[in-house]
C-alpha cells in the first residue's frame, strides 16, 4: 500500500515536475517569443527612424536645392534687368529680400521709366526739329518775292 | 488758323479777283508823275465793316511794308455811302515814289489770303485811265492765259504758318489741303474729276500734273489755274526732269496722229514717248518703246508679259542729259534741250542690264571739269566676269570698274548725294543653288573711287536704302519661302552706320544691329535722313510699322561707341492694310495710306510724327492716293541758315505762343460753337414741347 | 458694366423693343421666333408661337398689353403679352415689313412689302383696349404709296397726327394719320441708300432715320426739317435716341458679310456707336457682336439699351452711372 502510495506519489511528483518542466519550457518559449518580437518591433522601429532621416535630409536637400536655383533665377533676371534694361539701380538690393514678382515689378517700372524717358526725348526732338523747320520757311518767305521776280 | 478774312462775310463778293489789269500794268512803268507817284491804290479787298476796318488796315500793312516804308495813317479805306461797309479798296502813300513802283512790282497780283488777292497799281494811272473813261463799269471777265503768267507759282512757301500741302485723291474728288497736324487739314481747293487716272506732283513741287485720256496737264499758282497741256493720247506715266523744265510723257499704245493735230505732228506718229519742253509746250522728240529682252512669248506661245522699266528715259541731276539704254547692247545719251544724241552715237557697253545717273552733280576728288556719271552693271558674258562701271558724260569716260563672280543679279543704288553708289550683287554659289549678297560701295569722292565691300549677307536682300543727305543705310533680307507655303518667309532688318573716323573721312561700314523674326518689306527714310520707317507693307496678316531713330539722344551702348549711331526704336504702330507710305517734304510728318487701287478694306489714311506717334486717322470712300507736295531747295544761304540756328530759342519762344494761340482760339471757337448748338435744341425743344402741351390740351 | 447675353435665337435679329417701363425686351428674328425677355436679368419669359415665315418686326403697346408681330408669312399678329396667347391675325398679300403701336396704342400700323403686282401699303388697324374683345378686320385706313419707291419704315407721330414713313431710296416721307394723304417728301439721305430705321423721341415730336448711307439725321416730325446728323464710317441697320435729359444718340450697323473682305470683326465695325446728339461728335463706341447690328433700342427709362445682333444674339447694356453724369 504504502508502495502504491509512494508509487502515486512519485508520479505525481513526476507528473508535478513534467507538468513544471512543460510550463518552464513553454514559459522560456513565450518569454523568447515576446523577446523575438520586441526585437523585431525595435528593428522596424530603427529602421524607420532611419527613413525618415533619410527623407529629412532628402528634403533638405531638395529644398536648398530650389532655394539656390531660386536664387539663381533671381540672380539671372537680376542680371538681365541689369543689362536689358537701362536705369535700373540694383546696387542696394539684398538678393536674398528678393522674389520674382517683385523683379518683376521692378523690371516693369524700369520700363516704364525708360519708355517715358524716350517720349519726354522725343518730344525735346520733335519740337526742336519742327522749330527749326518752321523758322528756316519763315525766313524764306523774305526771299520769295526775289524769287518771283526771277 | 491763317490769318485770312473769309470769316468776315462768306457772301463777299470775289469777283474782283478776276478783273483784268494788264492793260494798266504795261503803262505803269512808262509814267512819272508829279507828288501822287507816292500813291498806290490796292484793289481786290475783303468788304469789312467799320469795326472790322482797323484789322484789315494791320493785317494789309504787314504785307504792303514788306515792299516800302508806310504807316497805318498813310492808309486811307474809303467806306461806302452809307458807312457800313468798305468799298473793297484802299489808298497808300509810301515814303517814295520808288517805294511805291516797287510795291507795285512785289505786290500786284498777289494773294492776300487764300480767297483774296489784291491789284496794286499807282494812283495816277487810275487817275488817267479812269478821267479817260478807259475803265468801264461793267468789268469784262480776264483773259485766262494773260492771268497764267502774274500767278506765283511757289506761292505756297509764302505759308505765314510754313505748313505743307497735300494732294488728296478719293472717289472722283482730287483735293489739296494744308496738314494741320491732328486737326482737320484746311482745304485749299477740291475738285470733280480733276484727274483720270492719277495725280502727280513735279519734282519741286511747282505743278500739280493730271492724267487723261487725252493727255497730261499741269496745274499751278494760288488759283489753281491750268499751266500747260500736252496732248497724249492713251498717256499712261508721266515723268519730270529734276528741275521741271522738261516732261516725258509715256503710252502703251504707239500714238496714231493726223495731219490736223494742233500740238503733235507726224514726227510722232507710232511712238509712245514724247519728251516735252514744259515752257513752250510743245514736243522736243519722240521715241517707241523698246523691247525688253528675253523671249516675247513663252515655251507654250502664250505672250510673256514683261515688266517696264520706268523711267526708261533717265534724267541727270542737272536736267542736261536725258538716256536710256538699249538693253544688253548700249545707252543712248541725248543731249538738252535740243534733244540731239550726243556724239551721234549711243554709247556702246555690251551686255549692259541697267544704269543709274548720279542723283547729284559728282564731286570726284582731283575733278574739276565739268562731268556727270552714271554707274550701270554688265553680267558675266564668255569666260569674262561680271562689271560694274562708271562712267563720266560728256567725256565717255568709264572712270572706274570692277570685276564680279558668281553673279546672278545685281542693283544700282546711289547715296543721294552721290557720295556713294552701292551695288547689291546676288550671288550665287557653284552648284547655282544657294544665294548670298555682296554689298559693294563706290566711294564716289575718294582718290581713286576705292570700294568697299561690307558683308557677306546670307539670305536674299529683298530691299535696300540709303539714308538721304548721309551715310548709313538699311536693308531688309528674307528667308527661303517654304515650298508651298502661302505665307512669305520672315525677314530681318539689318542696320549699318560707318565707324568713326578722323576729320570729315567716313569709315568702315559695320553692322549695328539685326532684328531677326520679322515681316517688314519696306523701308521709308525721312527725306532729311536720321528717321527711318522700318514698314509691312501689301501684306494679308501683317501690317507694322517701325519708326527708328538713327542719332537717338540718349544714352549710347559701349559697345557701340565706334559707331557713328546711336540706334533706338522709337515705337511701333499697325495700320491694318496699308498699301502706301510718304514721308512730308520736311521729315516731321509721315503718312501712311490704303488705296483702294490695291484692296477695298478700311481704304483711309493716318498721319503719324516722325517718331510714330499718330496725329490722325481719317476712313475715306474710295481713297485712291495720297501725294505731299515736294518743296524746291531752300532759298536761303548758308549764313542764313545758321542764323536761324543760333537763334532757334526766340524763334522757339514765338512759336510756342502762336501754337498756344492757335489752339486757344481754336477751342474757344469750339466751345462758343457748341453754346450755340445747345442754345439752338432748347429753344427748339422749349417751344415744341409748349406747343405740345398746348395741343394736348385741346 | 458686364453685358447681358440673350442667347435662344438660332438665327440674326432683325428687330428688338423694350415695354414701357423698360422690364422687358421683345425680340424678333429670322428664326420665326418671337421672344419676351427680363431686362434686368436676361432671363426668358416667354415666347410666341404661330409664326411660319422669317420675322421682320415687332412692336409692344404702352401698357405691355398688347404685342404686335410681322414677317414673311405675310401675316401680321396681335398676342397677349401675359400668356403669349395669340388674339388676332391678319393676312396680307405679301410680308409684313413693320408694325408699330400709336404712342396711346389705340391704333397698331402694319406695312407690307412691295412686290411685282404689289405696291407697299400701309394698313392702319384699330385696337380695341381689352384682351377679350374681338379685334377688327378691317384697317381704319389704306395708304396706297404708289407714288414713292417701297416703304422700309413707318411710325406714328405724336397725338396720331401723322404717319411718317421712310424708303428704300432714302426719302423721308409725311401722311396724316386720318386721311392717309401724303403732306410732304423729303430727302435728307444719300439718293438710292435705303433708309433703315426710323425711332421717335419720347414725345414723339421729332425722330432719328438711319441710312445705308452711313449717316443718321434726327428730323422734326413736323417739318421733316433735319435738326441733326450723325456720320459714322459703315452702313447703318438702326438708329436710337436715349431719353431726355441724356442726349445722345446709338448707332447700329456693320458691313454685311458678303462686303467684308475680310472676316476680322474689326472691320465689320460691329459696334454700337455713342453720339452726342446736339453736337454730332461720336462720344464712345461698344463692341461685342460677331455681325452687324441690325437693330438698337434703348430703354424708355434710359437706364439700359440692347441690341440685336446678325449674329443671333441680343446683348443687354445696363449703363455705368458716369454715362448720366455728362450731358
Amino acid at each position: 500500500q504504502e508502495h502504491q502510495d509512494l508509487l502515486a506519489r512519485r508520479e505525481v511528483i513526476q507528473k508535478k515536475k513534467e507538468s513544471a518542466a512543460t510550463a518552464q519550457a513553454a514559459r522560456l518559449r513565450e518569454e523568447e517569443q515576446r523577446k523575438k518580437v520586441r526585437q523585431q518591433e525595435l528593428l522596424a522601429a530603427e529602421s524607420e527612424r532611419l527613413a525618415q532621416e533619410a527623407k529629412d535630409r532628402d528634403e533638405r536637400r531638395v529644398q536648398a536645392e530650389r532655394k539656390r536655383v531660386q536664387r539663381e533665377e533671381t540672380e539671372k533676371q537680376l542680371n538681365e534687368l541689369k543689362k536689358g534694361v537701362k536705369g535700373v539701380d540694383v546696387s542696394n538690393i539684398d538678393i536674398d529680400d528678393l522674389d520674382t514678382n517683385r523683379i518683376r515689378m521692378l523690371k516693369l517700372q524700369a520700363l516704364e521709366r525708360e519708355k517715358n524717358e524716350l517720349n519726354d526725348k522725343l518730344r525735346v526732338t520733335g519740337k526742336r526739329i519742327d522749330h527749326l523747320e518752321r523758322a528756316y520757311r519763315r525766313e524764306e518767305i523774305k526771299h520769295l518775292a526775289e524769287d518771283y521776280a526771277a | 488758323m491763317a490769318p485770312s478774312f473769309e470769316q468776315l462775310d462768306p457772301d463777299l463778293d470775289l469777283e474782283d479777283e478776276e478783273i483784268d489789269f494788264s492793260d494798266l500794268r504795261e503803262q505803269y512803268e512808262v509814267r512819272m508823275e508829279e507828288g501822287l507817284d507816292a500813291f498806290v491804290v490796292v484793289d481786290g479787298l475783303p468788304k469789312v465793316t467799320p469795326e472790322q476796318k482797323d484789322k484789315l488796315v494791320k493785317f494789309l500793312l504787314r504785307k504792303l511794308t514788306t515792299a516800302g516804308k508806310t504807316t497805318q495813317d498813310n492808309v486811307y479805306m474809303p467806306m461806302n455811302e452809307e458807312g457800313n461797309m468798305s468799298e473793297g479798296f484802299a489808298f497808300v502813300e509810301y515814303e517814295t515814289p520808288a517805294q511805291a513802283a516797287a510795291a507795285i512790282k512785289a505786290l500786284h497780283g498777289t494773294a492776300l489770303d487764300k480767297k483774296h488777292t489784291i491789284a496794286v497799281n499807282k494812283l495816277t494811272d487810275i487817275e488817267r485811265y479812269g478821267r479817260e473813261g478807259r475803265i468801264e463799269e461793267d468789268y469784262t471777265a480776264p483773259e485766262i492765259p494773260e492771268f497764267h503768267e502774274k500767278e506765283h507759282l511757289r506761292w505756297w512757301l509764302g505759308d505765314p504758318e510754313g505748313r505743307d500741302q497735300f494732294a488728296i485723291y478719293r472717289a472722283d474728288n482730287v483735293g489739296v489741303f494744308w496738314n494741320e497736324r491732328e486737326d482737320q487739314p484746311e482745304p485749299i481747293v477740291d475738285r470733280l474729276n480733276w484727274t483720270e487716272s492719277f495725280v502727280q506732283w513735279s519734282p519741286k513741287g511747282t505743278y500739280l500734273t493730271s492724267v487723261h485720256a487725252q493727255g497730261t496737264q499741269l496745274w499751278g499758282g494760288p488759283t489753281w489755274s491750268r499751266q500747260k497741256r500736252f496732248m497724249h493720247p492713251g498717256v499712261n506715266l508721266v515723268d519730270f526732269s529734276p528741275d521741271e523744265r522738261y516732261l516725258t510723257t509715256w503710252s502703251h499704245q504707239p500714238m496714231q496722229v493726223d495731219e490736223n493735230h494742233a500740238t503733235l505732228t507726224i514726227e510722232e506718229d507710232g511712238k509712245n514717248y514724247i519728251i516735252w519742253d514744259i515752257a513752250t509746250g510743245k514736243p522736243l522728240r519722240s521715241f517707241v518703246t523698246l523691247d525688253p529682252p528675253g523671249p516675247r512669248t513663252d515655251t507654250e506661245g502664250n505672250p510673256i508679259k514683261k515688266k517696264l522699266q520706268w523711267p526708261a528715259f533717265k534724267w541727270s541731276a542737272d536736267s542736261k542729259y536725258v538716256a536710256r539704254m538699249n538693253h544688253g547692247q548700249s545707252v543712248s545719251v541725248y543731249e538738252l534741250p535740243r534733244m540731239n544724241l550726243m556724239d551721234k552715237q549711243s554709247v556702246k557697253i555690251e551686255g549692259i542690264v541697267d544704269f543709274e545717273w548720279s542723283p547729284t552733280n559728282p564731286q570726284r576728288d582731283n575733278v574739276r571739269d565739268y562731268e556727270q556719271l552714271f554707274c550701270y552693271w554688265t553680267p558675266e558674258m564668255g569666260s569674262n566676269p561680271a562689271k560694274v562701271g562708271l562712267m563720266s558724260i560728256p567725256s565717255k569716260e568709264v572712270v572706274r570698274t570692277r570685276n564680279l563672280f558668281n553673279v546672278s543679279d545685281a542693283k544700282l543704288h546711289w547715296q543721294s548725294d552721290s557720295a556713294f553708289v552701292c551695288v547689291k550683287v546676288d550671288r550665287h554659289s557653284k552648284s547655282k543653288k544657294s544665294l548670298a549678297t555682296n554689298l559693294e560701295i563706290f566711294r564716289v569722292r575718294e582718290k581713286g573711287v576705292p570700294v568697299e565691300v561690307v558683308d557677306n549677307i546670307k539670305d536674299t536682300v529683298i530691299n535696300f536704302a540709303w539714308e538721304p543727305k548721309g551715310d548709313r543705310f538699311v536693308l531688309i533680307t528674307a528667308g527661303e519661302v517654304a515650298v508651298g507655303s502661302a505665307v512669305p518667309p520672315k525677314t530681318a532688318v539689318s542696320f549699318y552706320c560707318p565707324e568713326k573716323a578722323k576729320g570729315t573721312a567716313v569709315g568702315n561700314f559695320k553692322l549695328i544691329r539685326t532684328v531677326e523674326k520679322k515681316n517688314n518689306n519696306a523701308i521709308h527714310w525721312s527725306p532729311s535722313g536720321r528717321f527711318v520707317l522700318v514698314a509691312t507693307v501689301l501684306n494679308q496678316a501683317s501690317f507694322d510699322l517701325d519708326f527708328w531713330d538713327f542719332d537717338f539722344e540718349g544714352e549710347k551702348e559701349e559697345k557701340e561707341k565706334d559707331l557713328t549711331a546711336n540706334l533706338q526704336l522709337m515705337s511701333t504702330q499697325e495700320h491694318y492694310g496699308v498699301t502706301d507710305i510718304e514721308w512730308d517734304p520736311s521729315g516731321r510728318f509721315v503718312a501712311t495710306s490704303a488705296s483702294v487701287w490695291k484692296h477695298r478694306a478700311d481704304n483711309g489714311y493716318k498721319l503719324y510724327t516722325f517718331s510714330g506717334q499718330q496725329l490722325r486717322e481719317e476712313s475715306l470712300e474710295n481713297f485712291k492716293q495720297w501725294a505731299w507736295r515736294p518743296r524746291p531747295e531752300r532759298l536761303l544761304s548758308k549764313e542764313e541758315m545758321k542764323n536761324v540756328r543760333k537763334n532757334l530759342r526766340e524763334y522757339s519762344r514765338a512759336f510756342e505762343e502762336a501754337d498756344s494761340a492757335k489752339r486757344s482760339s481754336a477751342d474757344k471757337a469750339v466751345v462758343e460753337g457748341r453754346r450755340r448748338q445747345l442754345e439752338e435744341w432748347l429753344a427748339w425743344r422749349e417751344q415744341v414741347v409748349e406747343e405740345l402741351v398746348e395741343e394736348r390740351r385741346e | 458694366m458686364r453685358p447681358i447675353l440673350l442667347s435662344g435665337h438660332e438665327r440674326a435679329l432683325t428687330q428688338v423693343k423694350f415695354s414701357k417701363e423698360g422690364d422687358f425686351i421683345f425680340s424678333v428674328s429670322k428664326d420665326h421666333n418671337v421672344c419676351a425677355w427680363y431686362s434686368a436679368n436676361g432671363e426668358r419669359f416667354g415666347m410666341y408661337k404661330g409664326h411660319q415665315g422669317a420675322l421682320w418686326s415687332v412692336d409692344v403697346d404702352p401698357t405691355t398689353t398688347f404685342l404686335a408681330t410681322g414677317g414673311a408669312d405675310n401675316t401680321m399678329r396681335l398676342w397677349e403679352v401675359k400668356t403669349g396667347k395669340q388674339l388676332k391675325q391678319w393676312e396680307f398679300p405679301t410680308s409684313i415689313r413693320r408694325v408699330e403701336f400709336s404712342e396711346d396704342g389705340k391704333l397698331l400700323l402694319g406695312v407690307t412689302e412691295k412686290r411685282t403686282g404689289q405696291l407697299s401699303n400701309i394698313y392702319v388697324y384699330d385696337i380695341a383696349q381689352d384682351v377679350n374683345a374681338e379685334q377688327s378686320d378691317e384697317p381704319t385706313l389704306r395708304i396706297v404709296v404708289d407714288e414713292l419707291p417701297r416703304v422700309t419704315v413707318a411710325g406714328f407721330s405724336y397725338l396720331n397726327r401723322y404717319i411718317i414713313t421712310g424708303h428704300e431710296n432714302g426719302c423721308v416721307a409725311q401722311w396724316d394719320a386720318k386721311t392717309g394723304e401724303m403732306i410732304a417728301d423729303e430727302y435728307p439721305h444719300e439718293d438710292g441708300a435705303s433708309v433703315t430705321d426710323l425711332q421717335w423721341s419720347a414725345d414723339r415730336t421729332y425722330f432719328i432715320t438711319s441710312s445705308k448711307d452711313k449717316t443718321a439725321k434726327l428730323q422734326d416730325a413736323r417739318t421733316l426739317k433735319v435738326l441733326h446728323t450723325y456720320v459714322a464710317d459703315t452702313p447703318l441697320n438702326s438708329a436710337a435716341i436715349t431719353p431726355e435729359p441724356t442726349n445722345y444718340v446709338i448707332l447700329g450697323g456693320g458691313q454685311a458679310a458678303m462686303d467684308v473682305t475680310t472676316t476680322s470683326a474689326r472691320q465689320g465695325k460691329f459696334e454700337a456707336r455713342f453720339y452726342h446728339k446736339i453736337f454730332e461728335e461720336e462720344v464712345g463706341r461698344v463692341r461685342g457682336h460677331f455681325g452687324p447690328l441690325n437693330y438698337v433700342a434703348v430703354s424708355p427709362d434710359g437706364k439700359c439699351y440692347c441690341s440685336g445682333g446678325e449674329d443671333g444674339y441680343v446683348r443687354v447694356h445696363h449703363f455705368d452711372p458716369p454715362y448720366f453724369d455728362f450731358k
